[in-house]
């Protein structure tokens, strides 16, 4: 029976066995020396495991006496993880050399908080989900606060891991109370349990508490004060991952846990996700307006696209979490090309993330500008850039969910947020002409930011359709929506 | 009053006492050790409602280990404790405020709790009877097998916590002399020691 | 009036309460605050374990052994950062964290 549900598990396996080879091999070895190939080798078996995951996966298995299960929306969830977790490892080996961050431990630690990340997106069972999300959350404290001799970057951990706690605790209390009223720690049975109209305050209280705890994960407004600090601390290569991965993670269990275990009680939920995607649409996008850091203003920025994955999510139906995915999926394929090109800024040899060194940097790197132009553009939801898309999803479905509120609250946060990325274009191409980033790009950022330049460019065609984005997404949600 | 209504009130009475005395005291060796308090107290509560071998863990993993490593870093860390508890009495006010409120929702909801329906079905793992298995024992049974996923991920949670805190702390210093063990059982007498024939006024 | 299910969860109620009511009021004083954290976690163990006395059920307790586990983790490493961050500045008060710049 073991080997059954073994074998659900195989890439965690496959990844976890990885992790601890690779510490053992590199601490008998040359230590440090072997970090930049095992980088790249992590990244190599994220891919393959992404490649493993879309090609045997298929149907509904659950494992683990109902702990741990492999569907579709798990498989979507997985994918994007692993690919984008390794898309941000290989942009980031030059500046952790250049910057002297690359230690072995580093991809390790990705390795095993990717490990979490996968248990969290297909967990059953809220003590597996707890597991699953410390694991990934202890791992990015750790490499949060990696550059230990900076006083900016071990703070960033350590108020990220304060928080961090915070929302575990909180997460637990509510977890506590869901246990005692359905008397089980199963989806499967607190499903059964937890009906609209009639849900005992208890159980409402243990909702809340549980939302809460996620929301503090996925950054929504009012629980999103750790972001901006934490950003603008953390090396940037963390900073991109924390913006791009776990992301991911954090936004598929949110679906997970209300529609897999509170399906019966959509009404019950639906308001206060509502209630967080507004307010994280619009203070992402005011917060932001008078930010001087780039780096900070990612972070808003992530804050008020979470509030758009959220309002996809609200929405409550099969087709608000298809909507959810294709956001957060456009959400990734755009960072990881922003960032391409933060790590890559430099000035006078030492990296600026000042927005004010952007200023007229068309004259002298058209290409490079061009891409950031397309990037910026897709952030704000222009049309006709891929970004539109993921935008013009979630509100469809917020719409078809008769809650045409929360798509004009949408609509205007998305017009006041086009605001700073626009300010972003505008200084690149008329901004005064002045001593600005002098940097060179490294081959694998330059590739890393066309690429996902040109994906995000190009990806709508009617020919491409968003390469399949949609159905895959449309499978994704009719397994978990029922 | 029976006796076990008694210790209830007496083991709970301390522990939000300790609790509050933690958060509150003005040096933070006193709060290591109302925390340890309110931990014992929780252990005896565990214990009053047959949950034994939890109650043996709390006490071995809490006071044994997590309230020394606090204390071994409050002890470690040379800190000046007074300028951080100016702060205290400004947020004193509005915490108070929060935490009655709070504690007010919740006395007000909890009332008395109601199970769901058919809540005997859906137990996953019914406490055996005492002559069957007793409490540590019926555990075992249990965590091995039904909880064999989330046992392995909290192992590879306490290789993060080992690597992490060998990450964040360790530093190797140039400038220490270490012991190199197999130089010293390696070492030969004779190249240790030779003798010189000084002869009387010439020195070496 | 016998000891019940109630009991419990009001003082479990309360010490939760008291470990957020510390994150609070220490707001600069990290140490007290990951001691505040581990008090929540101690009401949340009270509750698992009241519930899973008064349902008759292990899972309670199960769930209670593997906080316990994650815990004693997560104070390692919070104590881990404490101390790399108190080596580089020399003191562990943390700029307010709702502290928002611009």
């Amino acid at each position: 029976m073991i080997g059954a549900d073994l074998s659900i598990l195989i890439p965690e396996i496959v990844l976890a066995v990885f992790a601890m080879a690779a510490m053992l091999a590199a601490v008998y070895t040359s230590k440090d020396a072997v970090a930049p190939a095992l980088t790249w080798g992590t990244a190599l078996i994220f891919v393959v495991m992404a490649f493993y995951i879309a090609v045997t996966g298929e149907g509904v298995r659950v494992g683990f006496n109902g702990g741990f299960v492999d569907d579709g929306f798990a498989r979507f969830a997985k994918i994007t993880i692993l690919l984008s977790a390794a898309a941000i490892l290989i942009v980031g080996i030059e500046f952790m050399q250049k910057s002297d961050l690359l230690r072995f431990e580093y991809p390790i630690l990705v390795t095993l908080s990717v490990i979490g990340m996968m248990v969290m997106v297909s967990s059953g069972d809220l003590i597996v989900l707890y597991v699953g999300l410390e694991l990934q959350s202890l791992a990015l404290y750790v490499i949060a606060s990696l550059r230990r001799d900076s006083v900016r970057s071990t703070e960033a951990g350590l108020k990220y891991f304060i928080l961090g706690a915070l929302s575990s605790g909180l997460l637990l209390y509510g977890a506590s109370l869901v246990y005692g009223f359905a008397g089980t720690t199963q989806f499967a049975g607190i499903i059964e349990t937890a009906t609209a109209g009639e849900m005992p305050v208890g159980l409402l209280i243990g909702l809340v508490f549980l939302i809460s705890g996620l929301a503090f994960k996925v950054s929504a407004a009012p629980f999103h004060m750790w972001t901006p600090d934490v950003y603008e601390g953390a090396p940037t290569p963390v900073t991109a991952l924390l913006a791009t991965a776990p992301k991911v993670a954090a936004v598929a269990l949110f679906a997970r846990v209300v529609h897999d275990a509170f399906g019966g009680a959509v009404g019950e939920w639906q308001q206060v996700v509502a209630l967080l995607a507004v307010l994280s649409m619009f203070l992402g996008s005011i917060a932001a307006i008078g930010q001087t850091d780039i780096k900070r203003l990612m972070a808003y920025s992530s804050i008020g696209h979470m509030g758009f994955a959220l309002m996809g999510l609200a929405a409550g139906t099969e087709q608000g979490v298809e909507a959810m995915l294709i956001y957060i999926a456009i959400y990734v394929t755009m960072n990881i090309g922003t960032f391409s090109f933060i790590l890559s800024m430099e000035k006078d040899g030492r990296h600026v993330t000042d927005i004010s060194a952007l200023s007229s940097f068309a004259s002298r790197e058209g290409g490079k500008a061009l891409a950031l132009l397309v990037l910026m553009f897709s952030l704000a939801g222009v049309p006709p850039l891929v970004g539109f898309f993921g935008k013009y999803a979630v509100l469809f479905a917020a719409v078809e969910a008769g809650m045409a509120w929360l798509a004009i609250a949408g609509v205007i946060a998305s017009v006041i947020g086009a605001y700073y990325y626009l300010r972003i274009v505008y200084l690149m191409y008329f901004g005064e002409d002045r001593e600005g980033l002098d940097g060179r790009m490294g081959l694998v950022t330059y590739a890393g930011l066309m690429a996902m330049a040109a994906l995000i460019a190009l990806a709508w065609l009617p020919g491409l359709n968003l390469l399949g984005l949609e159905g895959m997404a449309a499978a994704a949600a009719q397994t978990l929506v029922r | 009053m029976t006796i076990a209504d008694f210790t209830f009130y007496l083991f709970a009475a301390v522990m939000v006492i300790a609790g509050l005395l933690t958060v509150t005291a003005r040096n933070p060796v006193h709060s290591v050790l109302w925390l340890i308090l309110a931990f014992l107290s929780g252990a005896g509560l565990f214990v009053l409602v047959g949950a034994e071998f939890v109650a043996m863990l709390l006490i071995i993993v809490y006071v044994g280990a997590v309230a020394v490593l606090f204390l071994f870093v409050v002890m470690m860390l040379d800190i000046d404790f007074a300028e951080l508890k100016a702060e205290m009495a400004k947020y004193m006010p509005l915490a108070g405020l929060i935490g009655v409120v709070l504690l007010m929702q919740l006395a007000l909801a909890f009332g008395p709790w109601t199970f769901a329906d058919g809540i005997e079905g859906r137990l996953a793992n019914p406490t055996p009877a005492l002559d069957q298995a007793h409490n540590t024992q019926a555990l075992g049974l249990i965590l091995y097998d039904r909880y064999f996923l989330a046992f392995q991920v909290s192992g590879l949670i306490l290789l993060v916590a080992m690597i992490g805190a060998i990450v964040l702390t360790l530093r190797h210093r140039a400038d220490v002399k270490r012991q190199d063990i197999v130089a010293q059982m390696m070492r030969d007498p004779k190249k240790a020691l030779e003798l010189k024939d000084v002869k009387p006024g010439q020195g070496l | 009036m016998t000891i019940g299910l109630e009991h419990y969860l009001t003082v479990a109620a309360a010490l939760f309460v008291i470990g957020i009511f510390g994150i609070f009021l220490n707001r600069k004083n990290v140490i007290v605050i990951l001691m505040s954290i581990e008090l929540m976690l101690l009401a949340v163990n009270i509750n698992l374990v009241a519930f899973s006395a008064f349902l008759g059920d292990l899972t309670g307790q199960v769930f209670t052994l593997f906080v316990l586990t994650v815990a004693a983790a997560e104070a390692a490493i919070g104590l881990a950062i404490l101390v790399c961050f108190f080596r580089n500045r020399g003191t562990i008060a943390v700029e307010d964290v709702s502290n928002m710049k611009g």
